[in-house]
């Protein structure tokens, strides 16, 4: 049934672009790029981690490919994978660091990151300086630029379809099941007493969630054909947030269903301006207070005999006092 | 040579100014965290708040100086005791939520000012003029004023967590919240108590800053960053930590930007944080 479904929402994802208009494919773009940054964030959130900074690992990824393509004339799909091989770089010396803390610390210190990333793209005119890099060219086909929207399309359908296909499947690879292993420092610990060795295991999840953030952000700046670092800043971190805890962290389902339901309505939002924050915010403060477990999960009133919630609130509970 | 000695001096000194407007925040942040264990996303936006309450009263509105003061403090006061209440109680122990909840609640404060105030930048004309030179070196008076109050805004602080009762209370809850409550600590009470001081330590600085920058909704994030900064450096929770960190990390931005530029020298303030995160995981004077 749940296979079923699945292969209807894909195939429609497929056929049925052609007929859409160059608006709705737009929507469609925008909404695939968010899902798998909101899914590659899931990932670290899973074994407990938050990062308020994955938009800085996004505009390294993008930065890239950008320059790389607009500098040295390199072709993006090349760009695609360095964006996300230098995402993952930044990624494993930063984690290396900062992993071993637990809890707010390393919210903070990639917080810190992704802002000093955004202030050297600023700084320096190599790097575009507060203009920005424009005219990012798009990729080439057989000859053909994929200038129009049908065909962008396709090109983040498919890259979009791999990494959500990847993630998924990590999660049930005995790598992904350490990682939930790693919740809480007890488990932690237990998990390093039978020989996992977790910090290892902590920097390979948080370098893999950047590298898909890094591609997928490749492939958003030559969608958009320029990039600035007014373009991934701290309220995309905070955007994607909104969306794994409004769609909540039960299941691999919550991120997608939370982000596909707030971008389209961020999208019919855009036009309100700031707006679009608020009622972001204003979802995420309901959801939150109502559901903890977000979307996902049944209201609590629905839950039998007082039931204790899925494991990430219990966990979390527990994360309280550690860091 | 005694041109750029002089500027690093003129530098030190601006830095130690800012720096104890930065530690009014990072105080508000630490003492919440102590208690709640969130760091609190939306202290810039009371920052801002705080500066944008001088603008509407004592500029539009046109009241003293001191009824303006007293306004931002007992409004922020409240709306501490408010945001406990609504937000953070009934999430009490679930982190992500809890912070989660925190970044809501600025983005909620934030779309909500860029509407009400407008995308133009708002001026203060300053409250105490003049500049004051000490040893070649100037300093705005309103800058100084600012430092003094701030000093004070700190040893209050500091007389009222080590020198009250309510201050023991809130080192109880912070040391084991649960034994606490069973020896009739009402643990409640002294979370909405740290919450509200917390934010009027921002609002206040914000009000104090007002004349020295010019004012727009997006004015707390910069602040909430570098108080991110000195509480991660100074360690969570410590407030003598806190205090050094807080010195510190003015002067480092301000001496960095005078000798390699404002952009640079935040790169150099980011890179003094991971040292430490390496070194001393915990903060300079964090318990481990």
């Amino acid at each position: 049934m749940k296979r079923g479904l699945l292969g209807l929402v894909i195939s429609a994802l497929v056929l049925l672009p052609p007929l859409g208009e160059p608006y709705v494919l737009h929507v469609a773009i925008v909404v695939l790029i968010h899902v798998v940054y909101a899914q590659a964030l899931y990932v670290i959130m899973r074994m407990g981690y938050l990062s308020f900074g994955h938009a800085g690992y996004i505009a390294l990824g993008g930065y890239t490919s950008a320059l790389l393509a607009t500098k040295l004339g390199i072709s993006p799909w090349i760009g695609f994978l360095a964006g996300g091989i230098v995402a993952a770089l930044f990624a494993w010396a930063l984690g290396t660091v900062t992993l071993k803390l637990r809890g707010i610390y390393f919210s903070l210190s990639v917080f810190a990151f992704a802002e000093v990333v955004n202030a050297v793209f600023r700084a320096f005119e190599v790097f575009g300086g507060p203009a920005g890099i424009a005219a990012v060219p798009r990729p080439a086909l057989f000859g053909t630029q994929l200038t129009t929207h049908l065909q962008f399309y396709y090109v983040v359908l498919v890259v979009s379809l791999v990494s959500l296909f990847f993630l998924y499947r990590l999660q049930w690879t005995r790598f992904g099941c350490t990682l939930l292993a790693l919740r809480t420092r007890a488990t932690e610990a237990l998990a390093e007493s039978i020989g996992i060795n977790a910090a290892r295991h902590k920097t390979f999840a948080f370098v893999v969630s950047c590298f898909f953030c890094g591609v997928m952000g490749a492939v958003h700046v030559h969608y958009l054909r320029f990039v600035s670092p007014f373009v991934f800043t701290f309220f995309l971190s905070t955007d994607l947030l909104v969306y794994v805890m409004v769609g909540g962290l039960g299941s691999y389902w919550g991120p997608m269903l939370g982000t596909v339901l707030l971008t389209g309505l961020g999208e019919q939002l855009f036009a309100a301006g700031y707006y679009k924050s608020l009622v972001y915010a204003v979802v995420l403060l309901v959801v939150i207070l109502a559901l903890p477990g977000g979307l996902i999960s049944p209201p609590r009133i629905f839950r039998r005999g007082g039931r204790e919630p899925a494991v990430p609130e219990a966990a979390a509970a527990t994360a309280a006092r550690e860091r | 040579m005694d041109v750029y000695l002089h500027l690093i001096a003129q530098g030190l000194a601006i830095g130690l100014l800012t720096g104890i407007l930065y530690v009014l925040i990072a105080l508000g942040l630490t003492l919440i965290y102590g208690i709640l264990h969130i760091v609190n996303f939306a202290h810039g936006e009371i920052y801002m708040l705080g500066a944008m309450g001088v603008f509407y009263g004592y500029v539009v509105l046109k009241l003293p100086f001191a009824m303006t003061l007293v306004a931002i403090l007992v409004l922020s006061l409240l709306l501490g005791l408010v945001v406990e209440r609504a937000f953070f109680r009934s999430l009490r122990g679930q982190w992500l939520q809890l912070v989660v909840a925190s970044v809501g609640l600025s983005l909620i404060i934030q779309s909500l000012a860029w509407v009400a105030f407008g995308i133009q930048e708002k001026n203060v004309p300053s409250f105490f003029t003049g500049i004051v030179s000490f040893a070649g070196v100037r300093l705005p008076m309103e800058r100084l004023v600012a430092a003094a109050v701030g000093a004070v805004l700190v040893a209050l602080l500091y007389l009222l967590v080590y020198r009250t009762k309510v201050g023991l209370a809130m080192r109880a809850i912070e040391e084991d919240e649960e034994t606490a409550r069973m020896l009739g600590i009402n643990a409640d009470r002294v979370a909405a108590l740290a919450c509200a001081i917390g934010f009027a330590l921002a609002a206040l600085a914000g009000a104090f800053v007002a004349p020295i920058y010019s004012l727009n909704p997006g004015m707390g994030l910069e602040v909430i960053l570098m108080s991110f900064l000195i509480i991660i450096v100074g360690g969570l929770g410590s407030i003598t930590g806190t205090v050094l960190a807080g010195l510190l990390i003015g002067v480092l931005q301000s001496v960095g930007g005078v000798l390699v530029g404002a952009e640079a020298a935040y790169g150099l303030v980011f890179v003094v944080m991971i040292g430490v995160l390496i070194f001393r995981p915990a903060g300079l004077l964090g318990k481990a």
